[in-house]
């Protein structure tokens, strides 16, 4: 499968749909609604690109999740912000033990997974925000290993947890109550297949397939279940000091990814060859 | 009188003394500094090895080969409070060579096999993957050349490894042949306090 960009949203600046200083986490909905954790504040574009509204954090936005239901969560630093569509704050969970920089949010069943980057876990805690169990963390041996500062994280269809692992070159599977089920990837410095560096990959996004993105040389990748590499994106757009890129999918397979020295987020589609 | 500033030099002494004991040749050097006087030192920010921004390009290696000192008074040093601690460093490993059976780099990249590394913690003797490592530079045998920290700075690695003047080689030139040499201006004059804060790590 190959892919072709087909759209660049952001930038950076000071103009209305442009970004400031920082991009470090995106989000699609169920309608190709992108959100984007910029700066301190949420910014909301269409499936098109157009803007359509944004608003204020309390503090730097780390990651952005949207809920079946619309509310946007949006992890910052020790807390997570629960905000309607339109933008009011809803409810603000804080927790100075379980919380660090919040760099992934998802949902499984009826409870919220948070990546936490500090206690490198995963945390799980119920639609109320109290506190479930541990994903990843001292699992089998030292855990998620993440010396690029993020804990990322996709739940698949089944509700199976797909977490970055980027310290031992993998993507590890979890059950929701913490169990390791297996992983796929393995370090290579030179096969497109395998990951390289010291810590990739670092960002992953599911949907029909397993997406993620690795720093140092940037590119986002796309591998199948069983860990076979379907295909690599766009290996040259991103500028080549890119690390922690955010990566989503939509329904339509169209994949996003957070290029954070440029500010923008390029959109790919798949292409029949 | 004499008697007083005897006692007061051989007091002065005694103490200098057990400070250099202490900490070595180095801090000695900076110690028999005055205070106010300058030493050369490294700029992290401006060395083409360690600054970011600079992508795609060869390690420089004018600090080995312009110092007067033989073997150069440039060493690599590990801040160990910035380092990951990684598996796979890419400042230990040559990261693009052969993956062994280990699922490791075959190679390591130091042309004098100056770094070592030890697992912390709890070792996985069957999934080398499994551990953190503490990573040490052997100050005897690096000669400042500056791979590993070229390899180990940002977005590849997180920037830990530097390069840094110790001054138990240096010999304090006037003007630096390094200095004169570097084509980033990093080699600047810092004050003798900051040289002997930053003198520890290895």
């Amino acid at each position: 499968m190959q892919y072709r960009q087909v759209a660049v949203i952001g930038g950076k600046g000071t103009g209305p749909g442009q970004f400031g200083t920082s991009l470090r986490g995106i989000a699609v909905d169920a309608i190709s609604n992108i959100y984007a954790a910029n700066d301190s504040q949420i910014t909301v574009f269409d499936a098109a690109g157009r803007l359509r509204r944004r608003w204020s954090t309390s503090q730097p936005a780390h990651s952005v999740a949207v809920a079946a239901g619309g509310a946007v969560y949006t992890g910052e630093i020790r807390q997570i912000e629960i905000f309607d569509g339109a933008g009011k704050l809803v409810s603000t969970w804080r927790d100075e033990t379980l919380l660090g920089p919040v760099t992934a949010i998802g949902f499984v069943d009826r409870d919220v997974l948070v990546g936490d980057a500090t206690g490198r876990a995963i945390r799980r805690f119920d639609l109320s925000g109290k506190f479930r169990n541990n994903i990843g963390r001292d699992n089998p041996l030292n855990g998620l290993l993440v010396p690029n500062g993020v804990v990322d994280f996709g739940v698949d269809a089944r509700g199976i947890i797909h977490a970055t692992n980027p310290g031992k070159h993998r993507v590890e599977r979890y059950t929701p109550s913490g169990e390791l089920l297996g992983h796929i990837g393995h370090f290579h410095g030179t096969d497109p297949a395998g990951f390289g560096g010291c810590c990739n990959p670092t960002n992953v996004a599911v949907g029909d397939r397993i997406y993620v993105t690795e720093k140092a040389g940037p590119r986002a990748k796309i591998y199948r279940f069983n860990g076979e590499l379907e295909a690599v994106i766009a290996a040259d757009v991103f500028d080549a000091n890119c690390k922690n890129m955010s990566i989503a999918v939509d329904r339509q397979g169209r994949v996003y990814v957070a290029d954070t020295v440029k500010l923008a987020i390029f959109v790919f589609e798949p292409v029949a060859v | 009188m004499s008697e007083h500033f005897s006692r007061r030099d051989l007091l002065h002494t005694a103490v200098r003394g057990t400070v250099l004991a202490t900490l070595g040749g180095g801090a000695g050097f900076l110690i028999r500094k005055a205070h106010g006087q300058v030493v050369w030192q490294v700029d992290a920010a401006r060395c083409l090895n360690s600054r970011l921004g600079e992508v795609g390009v060869a390690a420089c290696n004018l600090c080995t080969t312009e110092c007067v000192v033989s073997l150069s008074a440039v060493r690599a040093v590990n801040e160990h409070s910035r380092c990951g601690r990684c598996n796979i460093c890419p400042a230990y490993f040559n990261i693009t060579s052969a993956v062994d059976d280990r699922g490791l780099p075959s190679e390591k990249l130091c042309p004098r096999d100056a770094i070592m590394r030890k697992p912390i913690g709890k070792a996985d003797p069957e999934d080398p993957a499994n551990n953190f490592y503490e990573y040490l530079i052997d100050e005897e045998k690096c000669d400042g050349c500056g791979k590993c920290v070229m390899q180990c700075k940002e977005p590849l690695g997180l920037g830990s490894i530097v390069l840094r003047i110790r001054y138990n080689r240096c010999v304090d030139c006037n003007r630096c042949a390094i200095s004169t040499a570097c084509p980033k201006d990093a080699l600047i004059q810092v004050p003798v306090e900051q040289g002997l804060r930053n003198d520890g790590a290895h």
